[in-house]
């Protein structure tokens, strides 16, 4: 078992039940390219096409192979762009009845006898490449090159999101189909594991490394910069363990994948728990709001990953939690002064570090933005080691060869360094842009 | 609480960036954050964010150096009484304590907040809260015969000169109490030095009554003659171990009392405000050093050498300051090892300016400024080191 002793576990309340809601089919679906790492779409339909499940919406620019799928049968009934002609969303009105383009399946026995290349280019036309990420850019990899490495990671130890014991109920053959998927792509396949979650028993012996430890212990970054011996593996691959799921799912019926468990989370969420939802369902239609009228917010994502959204927007092709938070806009009083025995920190400076419960969390700023007053507590929280107060200004004057010594590559982007910062720098931010930058660099090059 | 809610409305309007003194928009916000925390919503990740923030971190600070105002009053008035021949009642000397410390408190913190909110409102940042801090520790280390305006020159050097030219808190490399403490003690050392000037004197005196000797325990103890035994000197001037922990004597007005910084910092470690590395590593660096001194010692040797570390630790305000200044987060090492030397360089110097120059005789304030200089090139020694250890990911 494999501990990792820094990070942080939020222990934040609206954390999702092991039960399962199944949620009847939305009247919309959308696919959002807008956060989709590093890809610039080339639209392949127009608004009022019709498309089936798994008919191309759009490729990416520089990658044409790159393709990404229709999640429903139906109209298009938008192509919506954002500010400077991003494309947003590719939003799809559903029809009554669904139509699914088809591919050809792969069998057990196929399998087993198929060429890399060919499994390979399979992934690729059924749009489903995305799904792997390469580190330390997490970007989406060259379909020509080889990972010296690929990790499943079944969870990171997020407050909000799917638990494997859930996603994994009655999948056990997906998933080793997925498995010998992953062996055929790369010798060394680990499954990781926090020890806070569990697997089916009969999946049991398809993990490989169980890691202990506070959020992000899960995350496959944090995992290899734990393990490795040797730079080569830098470029290891990752995904997630219920994507595994959709790809063998793809492979074995030979249609695109249209369904995913996700949690929906968050003290504002009604009976939080997981859901069965079609993958780009409408966020108010995955997570219920609790009703009392209060100030809330969608996140899509984790709350230490995700991003903003609001209940009209739409799940993202990544995302696996749908976290409603309070976002109430009355000032709080004499808020210095209390002892705070309700109030989250990573610090020792609020009571709440005697309180076991789980506290409310909320998209408060809880403060000013200061200049880094050296507390070095983003240090302390860090999972992979990098001093983010040295990093994050080594970056954001323009340092690379510094932010790099830095170890900025091995940043997971867990977000934990912003979050324990009382002096309220957006760390994670700096780091984030700075890494993209290196990122865009690099593949010029 | 609704009453300073519209008292305060009342008044927004006139700060507001079309009001009439909006470029001292700054200060009412700062006023108006110590009653209401207005909410900012986070915009990226991570959703979510800490509760604590710069201002609490800070408060805290201010709240544990409370205790050493309540000290610090009694022990000036206690004092001026027996300087004047007269029985240490509570009262009286609480009432005498008050008179000379408060007028101190608001020339410090009402020209120490004056420069703080001049800068905010020239450079449109907004007010930090590490002026409130700088001016709670600043009259703590000062005599209480301290002229008004030497004070307002000190704080004056010590927050503009030790922090706003350099960007302001967060961006300082001297912790800016000590630095103006430090102004004052080279520009006017008649009036911060001696052992006139640790006592008030009152009644209309001028000088104490002859039973009352305003040595502080340092200048005893520096001012000795070869072959004294200095543990018997400083007993036949009444310094006995336990009269140095709780600090009733003269001295500055809050940085005796030993017993309640080690309280201070025992409260501020727990609530992961202070870096106990910083503290125990002063600690250690002062009863190594002062050992060591007391190995080399010789019977021919002056007599400081030979002073128990203890006595080191409690005298003056080696502790206060090793609780209050070199924990500073700001001036003080970022990197945990580097914090460790750093603290065991303060507690070092602390000894050998004591020891070994006169013309000191409190030397930790200077150890502290000393070491806040060596802090970037510690920690710049750890992080090479720590990238060392990494495997290589470029």
């Amino acid at each position: 078992m494999l501990q990792i002793k820094k990070g942080y576990t939020l222990r934040a309340a609206g954390v999702p039940s092991l039960n399962l809601e199944r949620r009847e089919i939305p009247k919309k679906v959308a696919l959002v390219p807008h956060h989709i790492p590093f890809v610039k779409p080339r639209l392949a339909v127009q608004e009022k096409d019709a498309v089936r499940t798994g008919t191309l919406l759009f490729t990416d620019k520089h990658r044409p192979e790159l393709k990404f799928r229709s999640p429903g049968t139906g109209i298009v009934e938008a192509v919506r762009f954002g500010p400077r002609h991003v494309l947003e969303a590719v939003v799809i009105r559903l029809d009554e009845k669904e139509r699914h383009e088809s591919f050809a399946p792969v069998s057990d026995a196929a399998l087993e006898t198929m060429g890399k290349a060919d499994l390979k280019s399979r992934i690729q036309d059924g749009g489903l490449w995305a799904l792997f990420r390469e580190l330390p850019f997490r970007n989406i990899p060259a379909g020509t090159t080889d990972p010296p490495g690929i990790i499943v990671s079944m969870g990171t130890g997020e407050p909000f999101e799917p638990h494997p014991s859930v996603y994994l109920n009655d999948a056990a053959a997906l998933f080793r189909f997925g498995m010998r998927v992953l062996q055929k792509l790369s010798e060394h396949v680990a499954v990781v594991l926090p020890s806070e979650y569990a697997v089916p028993s009969i999946l049991e012996e398809a993990v490989t490394h169980g890691v202990s430890g506070n959020y992000p212990c899960g995350d496959a970054g944090v995992f290899l910069y734990r393990t490795r011996t040797d730079p080569n593996q830098n470029r290891t691959w990752t995904l997630h363990g219920q994507d595994l799921l959709l790809l063998s799912r793809f492979l074995q019926e030979g249609r695109y994948p249209t369904q995913k468990i996700v949690v929906t989370a968050g003290p504002e969420a009604q009976d939080p728990c997981h859901v069965m939802v079609r993958l780009g369902a409408p966020l108010r239609h995955i997570a219920r709001t609790s009703g009392n009228g209060r100030a809330h917010r969608f996140v899509v994502g984790g709350v230490f990953t995700g991003y903003p959204a609001s209940g009209e927007d739409y799940l993202g092709f990544h995302e696996n939690a749908v976290v409603v938070l309070p976002e109430d806009p009355t000032p709080e009083k004499w808020a210095l002064f209390k002892p705070g025995y309700q109030k989250p920190t990573y610090s020792r400076a609020f009571l709440s570090r005697l309180n076991t419960r789980r506290l409310p969390v909320d998209t408060r700023y809880h403060g000013e933005e200061r200049a880094c007053i050296g507390c070095g507590y983003c240090t302390d929280v860090c999972p992979v080691d990098i001093l983010p107060q040295f990093t994050y200004k080594a970056a954001v004057i323009g340092e690379m060869e510094e932010a790099l010594a830095h170890g900025i590559l091995d940043c997971v982007e867990c977000g934990l360094c912003s979050y324990v910062c009382p002096s309220k720098i957006d760390l994670v931010q700096a780091l984030k842009s700075a890494r993209a930058d290196l990122y865009r660099e690099d593949v010029r090059r | 609480m609704n009453e300073n809610g519209s008292f305060l409305k009342r008044f927004r309007k006139a700060f507001d960036p079309e009001g009439p003194l909006a470029r001292l928009g700054p200060m009412y916000e700062a006023l108006e954050s110590v009653f209401l925390a207005r909410p900012r919503f986070t915009r990226n990740a991570p959703l979510v964010r800490d509760s604590l923030d710069v201002k609490r971190y800070m408060m805290l600070v201010i709240l544990a150096l409370i205790p050493h105002y309540g000290f610090g009053v009694y022990n000036v008035g206690r004092q001026a009484l027996s300087a004047a021949g007269r029985a240490p009642d509570f009262f009286p000397a609480l009432f005498i304590g008050l008179s000379a410390v408060i007028p101190i408190i608001v020339v410090v913190f009402g020209v120490g907040f004056a420069w703080e909110v001049l800068f905010a409102a020239i450079r449109r940042h907004p007010i930090s809260e590490g002026v409130l801090v700088t001016c709670t520790l600043f009259p703590l280390t000062l005599p209480p015969t301290i002229p008004l305006w030497q004070a307002a020159l000190g704080i004056s050097f010590g927050v503009v000169i030790g922090k706003e030219i350099f960007g302001g808190t967060g961006r300082n490399f001297l912790n800016p109490a000590l630095t103006g403490r430090a102004f004052l003690y080279f520009a006017y050392p008649a009036q911060i030095s001696g052992d006139g000037v640790w006592t008030l004197i009152t009644d209309g005196r001028t000088v104490p009554v002859d039973a009352f000797s305003g040595a502080t325990p340092l200048s005893v103890a520096g001012g000795m003659d070869r072959l004294q035994d200095i543990h018997g000197i400083l007993l036949d001037s009444g310094y006995t171990l336990s009269r140095l922990l709780f600090g009733l004597y003269p001295g500055s007005i809050g940085g005796t009392a030993t017993f309640l910084a080690i309280l201070g910092a025992a409260f501020l470690v727990l609530l992961g405000i202070a870096s106990y590395r910083i503290i125990l590593g002063c600690i250690l660096g002062l009863v190594i050093t002062a050992g060591t001194l007391n190995l080399l010692a010789g019977p021919e040797s002056m007599p400081y050498l030979s002073l128990n570390p203890l006595y080191h630790l409690f005298m003056g305000g080696s502790m206060f300051a090793f609780a209050y200044m070199a924990t500073d987060p700001v001036s003080s090492c970022h990197m945990q090892g580097a914090r460790w030397i750093f603290g065991f360089g303060i507690g070092a110097l602390t000894v050998l300016i004591r020891v070994f120059n006169p013309a000191f005789p409190e030397g930790v304030g200077l150890a502290v400024l000393f070491m806040n200089l060596f802090a970037p090139l510690l920690d710049e020694i750890e992080i090479k080191a720590r990238l060392k250890r990494r495997v290589p990911n470029v």
